[in-house]
Order: structure tokens, then C-alpha cells, then sequence
């Protein structure tokens, strides 16, 4: 092939290649707010939606199933696909659904899942578009869904919890504790912790640090700010905060924390306490549950006290909600179904069948949630968390990543294994948290 | 040659060319452009110039990551070339119940490496049965940090990732010793070889191609590791992620959604010249061997 030649038949395969690199990467995404004209949209509550929802199949079919079901009774004409989407992914799925256009009409997120797409614009502000419901729901929760500097509030509260201190009342009486007194306050947490590992002669730790799960939360339990007043940057390096780092540190390092916690995560917690290896157990009260299925001897010595608020006296709270995309097609239908799905109600009969809160305030009030003179540790736990969620918040900053969460967990690791001082830690989790962050 | 005929072959190869075109070529490609934006894992981003790569020069996670990468290579690689061929050696003899052997090795090679890295974090722990062996031995006094320490994280993770793979090298090595004729064996038994001697000369280099082979598939693998080190350390990559590989960086930083889809594209083509350079060199050193 003469060079002229050659350079001809090298023209069709540089346009090829010139349009597969113009269509690739920068050109791939779509507008993400492009809100649907309110013209093309049904006023009434009718036609189909989508609503997805976050690892309930298939555990809670049969419910999700029903309520859906009282809904398009309710609503003739109506009709709603249920798509359930596995913890594992999801946050991709919904990137990319995002990034498409295509995210379903009702969509179940909790705050940090939510924040980066609210952040974007993508969902309907309900305190615009359905003002009045605001008052039913636990102002805590409502307000879970705003993003800071940002107005608005985007997400329909569903179901919550509210940790509670679950611990081994024999374990305690072995240690000369009372076991029928919780501890209440962090001093007496980690007081009795360090007694049960002490008196058990290292036998039994007396607690995980699960970190990834209550590091910062257990910051800004204790009163440490998280982020500056105008919530631009982290700044959680505080004195308090260095007195937790170096408790934990000498915790781990007098072996009241497991020698493997430090890179382990809740359900190794879990485990351990279910194990027996663990004396103080702070989770959800659904965990009760899971206890009681996989350890009945540890379930029944366990008590219940209410969650440990520190300085703050700030309870911490756990939110789902369901979101409405500016882009439904359905909007109507769409925020009809979302408030059904979340009513005193359904969230009621939700949180009967497995250990979950309403976000419904009238629901709360049942007695259900008040009345625990059956004695049973479920009902004390139910009703310790039920009024910690009146007041409750959800302490965790929604910018609070998973990246972020690596950068911050990894230094403090680093000081609990005394390659850092608490200080030095502190200061560069701070930095690298700003960083990710970009603030 | 009339055009039906020339047109022929790209039809038979064109069911292959789409999938290729598809699923490597066009994502490398979409990588490649990907890498020079801000891209989000909520939008296309726009054109950055060599931004990233410039951040990539200063950040010290990529560097960590790259040096435990290299040095993951550098560990596995000799072991995976020599082990599974001892392996080899051992159970090629047609001896009654061989095959039993064979089997038992190679079944990790089919487990999946999740559940092999959890039974491994089991056996790792503290208070795991290496550990109580270690202590029963009085080997050790205390119990050795394998999951919380960086560098124990890291070779531990380095001996499943050449637990797991002994099996599979070791099946391409017997293939490749079938061919070794056995009359090279009896002229040096003959000529007094013992079998150490008979191993080094006469076997080696008869499986001396399989052997670059070996190399360069276990190295690239072991430049992709993620598994071993995700799954033993909880997804932590060790107290302050300082087991940290480049594939589960790239991991961390792209994914979920704050993901910099941009700044991971770079950090993947980093990657990437990065394997494709040592498979280079590696196929030089081979060819110059051979002549």
C-alpha cells in the first residue's frame, strides 16, 4: 500500500475513533434536575408509578405487598411497581438511575444516601409541596432530609430507630455491678466495661468499639462539634474529642475492646455479644431480635437501658425515607403514595412485625410503644427508644461518607494501635475529611 | 479475490469484535477520556485537562497503594511460579489414589474468594487456630496481630492470594510436564542425577516457557488483587487503610455516590500502564532469554 493509500484507509478508522471518544465520558450524562413539565403531568391520583425500595424482599413482601394493594383500592386507576434493591450496590444503582434520568417516582433512601442527589436538585421539596403534613411527622426526622445551605426538605420520614444500651446482666453481677442498673452517662459505660474485662481477668471484653458505626457519633453524642456553625468544614479536632480518642486508646489497649475490633465492623459486634464474648452491646433495639434467634441463653440474662447522650443530651436517631424525583411523570400519584406508605397506620402495623419506629407521631403515641408493663425486655426497649425518638436527631452529618468515613475511622485505628497521638490524629482526620469533602 | 469473499472472515470475526468493542475497548476508551474530566458518579463533568494526574502525582494513598501493589507482586509471583510447580511434580506420578490429591488442590481454585478470605479471617484471628497453634507451639507468647497489623494484614492476604492460586498453576504445570520426555529423566538418573539435581536440570528448564507463563498471569492478577485485602480487613484495608492495594483504591475513591468517577479513571489508567509496562519488560526479558 503506497503512504497516500494508506493514509486514506486510516481516515474512516480516526472518525471512528474521533466520534467513539466524543461520545464517551463527557457527553454520557443527562441533565439530572430537568423537573417534568407540570402540564404533561396527571393532577389526579391516578396511572402508574414506580417506587423502589432499599433490601426489604423478602422479608417484608407480604407487607409492602399489602399496603400497595390498599392503595390502588383506595386509588382506582392507580398502579405501583415494586422494585427492591439490595443494600450491596444501591448507591450505584441509584447514581446511575440518577445519571439516566431514571429514578424511580417513590424512592427509599436514608439521609447520606439522599444528600448528594438533593444536593443536585433531584427531588421535590415537600415543605413547598405538601406544607401541611410537616406537623405529623417527628420534627427531627422531617428535618433529616435538608441539606445545609440548602433550602427545603426532601424526604417523607418512614420508619426509624433509636439506639438503645442492651448488656449482660449476669456478666454484670459477676463484675459486683448492679444488673439492674445501666450505665447512663459515658464515664459509667466505659467504667463498667473496663470492671467486667478486669474482674473476668480478660476473659470477657467488656465492649467493641464497632468505630465505623459510633465513632462520630459518640463525638457528637458528647457534645463535640462536628462541623463549623455554617456547616462548610470539619472540626471535630476539639479537646473533648482528644479525651475520647485517648479513652478508646487505652480501652483497646488494656483489652476491654477485642484485639481484632479495631478493623471490625457492627456485625462482628454483634457476633460477639451474641457469643457471649461481650458484656455492653449499644445498637438498635432490633437487634433484640436477632439476638434472641441466635443466642436464647445471652437473650435472656439481657437488659436494656436508654442510649448513652453524653454532654449533648442529644439522642441519636436512625431515618429512612421516601423521596419524590422532580422527574416523576406522576407526580400527584407519586406524593399520594408516599404519604400513604408512611401514614400512622401503615407505619404501625410496619413496626409490629419487626423492630422499627414510626415517624408519624400519632403512631408513636399507641400504646404499643408506651406500655411496657408486660415486663419483656422487647417492650422496655421499644419504649426507651419511642421517647428517645420524640427529641431524637440524626446526629450524623449527611456529608459523612463512607469515604470520609474511612479517612476519619483509619486515624483514629492509627492512635487506638499508639502509632498517633489523639491530637495528631484528630487533626489529620480533620484534614483529610475537608479534603474529600472539598471544603 | 471478489468482495463476498473478502468480506468473509471480519463476518466470522465480527460476533467476537462487537463483544470486544463493547465490553473492553469502548470502556477503556470511555476511561481514557474520563480520566482528563471532573466526572461525578452523578454527571459527565467537564474537561480538566491533566488535573488528576497531577493530583495523582501528590497523593500519598495512590503511592501506598501502588508500593503495596508492587511489592504484592514481587511476593506472590516467585512463590506461584515455584510452589505450584513442586506441586506438580509431586502428583504427576500415576500412583492409585493421585487424583484425590489433585482435587483436594485445586478445590480452592473454585471456592469463592469471599468465602475463602472470611475462613482465612476466621483462622487468622487472634484468637484463631493459627494463632492457638503458634501459642501451643510456644512459638509465639502473645497472639500475632495478622488482621490489625498493616504489613502481617498484607502478607497474610498475599499467602491466600498463593494458597488460593496453587491449584490452578499447578493443573497448567502438569499439562506442560505430560510434555517433558521422561527419557531426559532416565539419561540423568543414569549419568547419577539425584532427584534434586534432576528437578533443577532437567525439569525447570522443560517447563521453563509455562514458567514465564505462570509469571506473567500471576502477576497480573496479583495487580489487581482486591478481594483478600477487602474481605480480611473488613473493608478497612487495615488501621488506617495502610494495606491499601491500587484496585481497592480505585474502589474507594470511585464508588458510591460521591464518587469521583474522574479521578478514579486516572488512578485505573495508572493502573493500567502499570501492568501493561511490567508485562512488557517482562516479555523482553523472556525473549532475550530465549536467544
Amino acid at each position: 500500500m503506497t503512504p497516500s493509500r494508506r493514509r486514506r484507509a486510516m481516515l474512516p478508522a480516526l472518525a471512528i475513533l474521533g466520534l467513539t471518544l466524543s461520545a464517551c465520558g463527557l457527553s454520557g450524562a443527562e441533565t439530572p434536575a430537568a423537573d417534568t413539565a407540570e402540564s404533561d403531568q396527571p393532577a389526579e391520583v391516578t396511572g402508574k408509578i414506580t417506587f423502589s425500595t432499599l433490601q426489604l424482599k423478602p422479608t417484608f413482601t407480604e407487607y409492602i405487598e399489602g399496603v400497595i394493594e390498599d392503595f390502588e383500592t383506595e386509588h382506582p386507576g392507580t398502579e405501583i411497581e415494586w422494585i427492591d434493591i439490595p443494600f450491596e450496590g444501591a448507591q450505584e444503582k441509584i447514581a446511575t438511575d440518577a445519571a439516566a434520568g431514571t429514578l424511580p417516582d417513590v424512592i427509599n433512601l436514608n439521609p447520606n444516601f439522599a444528600q448528594p442527589l438533593e444536593a443536585e436538585g433531584l427531588f421535590l421539596d415537600l415543605d413547598q409541596e405538601v406544607p401541611e403534613l410537616r406537623d405529623a411527622y417527628v420534627p427531627g426526622a422531617w428535618d433529616a432530609f435538608q441539606v445545609p445551605e440548602q433550602e427545603g426538605s426532601f424526604g417523607f420520614p418512614w420508619y426509624l430507630t433509636s439506639e438503645v444500651t442492651m448488656y449482660n446482666q449476669a456478666m454484670f453481677e459477676d463484675a459486683g455491678l448492679d444488673p439492674e442498673t445501666p450505665p447512663a452517662t459515658f464515664d459509667e459505660l466505659y467504667a463498667a466495661a473496663e470492671q467486667i474485662t478486669e474482674k473476668s481477668d480478660g476473659k470477657i471484653w467488656g465492649m467493641h468499639p464497632a468505630l465505623e458505626n459510633r465513632f462520630l457519633l459518640d463525638l457528637a453524642k458528647e457534645g463535640v462539634p462536628l462541623l463549623s456553625e455554617d456547616g462548610t468544614e470539619w472540626v471535630f479536632n476539639t479537646p473533648e474529642a482528644v479525651a475520647h480518642v485517648e479513652r478508646l486508646t487505652a480501652a483497646y489497649q488494656d483489652g476491654v475492646f477485642p484485639p481484632d475490633s479495631l478493623t471490625e465492623d457492627h456485625s462482628k459486634e454483634t457476633e460477639a455479644y451474641q457469643a457471649g464474648r461481650v458484656a455492653l452491646f449499644p445498637s438498635g433495639p432490633n437487634f433484640l431480635t436477632i439476638v434472641e434467634e441466635n443466642a436464647p441463653d445471652i437473650a435472656e440474662v439481657t437488659g436494656v437501658g436508654a442510649q448513652i447522650t453524653g454532654a449533648s443530651d442529644a439522642a441519636n436517631m436512625s431515618v429512612m425515607g421516601l423521596l419524590v424525583p422532580r422527574s416523576t411523570e406522576n407526580k400527584a400519584t407519586a406524593l399520594k403514595f408516599a404519604e400513604f406508605m408512611t401514614n400512622a397506620e401503615n407505619q404501625l402495623a410496619f413496626s409490629q412485625i419487626v423492630t422499627i419506629f414510626p415517624s408519624v407521631t400519632e403512631a408513636l403515641a399507641d400504646p404499643y410503644f408506651t406500655d411496657d408493663s408486660d415486663g419483656t425486655v422487647e417492650s422496655q426497649a421499644r419504649k426507651l427508644s419511642a421517647e428517645q425518638l420524640e427529641n431524637g436527631r440524626n446526629l450524623l452529618p449527611v456529608q459523612y461518607d463512607d469515604r470520609v468515613k474511612a479517612a476519619v475511622i483509619g486515624k483514629v485505628q492509627l492512635a487506638m494501635k499508639g502509632e498517633l497521638s489523639a491530637q495528631e490524629a484528630l487533626d489529620q482526620a480533620v484534614a483529610e475529611a475537608n479534603s474529600i469533602t472539598g471544603m | 479475490m471478489n468482495r463476498r469473499l473478502r468480506l468473509a472472515p471480519w463476518l466470522f470475526l465480527a460476533p467476537a469484535l462487537v463483544v470486544a468493542v463493547v465490553f473492553h475497548v469502548w470502556p477503556f476508551l470511555n476511561t481514557v477520556v474520563l480520566s482528563f474530566t471532573d466526572a461525578s458518579a452523578l454527571g459527565g463533568g467537564s474537561f480538566v485537562g491533566g488535573e488528576n494526574y497531577v493530583r495523582l502525582a501528590q497523593d500519598p494513598h495512590f503511592w501506598l497503594a501502588t508500593r503495596n501493589t508492587v511489592l504484592y507482586v514481587a511476593v506472590v509471583v516467585p512463590l506461584l511460579v515455584l510452589l505450584p510447580l513442586l506441586l506438580a511434580v509431586l502428583v504427576q506420578p500415576q500412583i492409585r489414589g493421585i487424583g484425590f490429591f489433585r482435587s483436594v488442590f485445586y478445590s480452592p481454585v473454585v471456592a469463592s474468594m469471599v468465602v475463602v478470605g472470611l475462613i482465612w479471617t476466621w483462622m487468622l484471628a487472634s484468637d484463631g487456630i493459627v494463632n492457638q497453634v503458634l501459642e501451643a507451639a510456644r512459638i509465639i507468647d502473645a497472639p500475632l496481630p495478622f488482621l490489625t497489623d498493616s504489613t502481617l494484614l498484607l502478607v497474610s492476604c498475599m499467602l491466600v492470594t498463593v494458597w488460593k492460586g496453587l491449584g490452578y498453576y499447578m493443573v497448567v504445570y502438569l499439562a506442560a510436564l505430560g510434555n517433558v520426555s521422561s527419557e531426559y529423566h532416565e539419561a540423568a538418573q543414569v549419568d547419577g542425577a539425584n532427584a534434586a539435581r534432576r528437578f533443577w536440570s532437567v525439569t525447570v528448564p522443560g517447563v521453563r516457557p509455562t514458567m514465564f507463563l505462570v509469571g506473567l498471569l500471576s502477576a497480573i492478577a496479583a495487580m489487581k488483587v482486591f478481594a483478600e485485602v477487602y474481605v480480611m480487613s473488613y473493608g478497612t484495608a487495615g488501621p488506617g487503610g495502610e494495606a491499601r492495594t491500587l484496585v481497592y483504591t480505585i474502589r474507594e475513591v470511585g464508588l458510591g455516590l460521591g464518587g469521583q468517577i474522574g479521578y478514579a479513571s486516572a488512578m485505573s489508567l495508572a493502573l493500567f500502564v502499570l501492568t501493561i509496562g511490567f508485562s512488557a519488560g517482562y516479555l523482553r526479558a523472556q525473549r532475550a532469554e530465549a536467544r
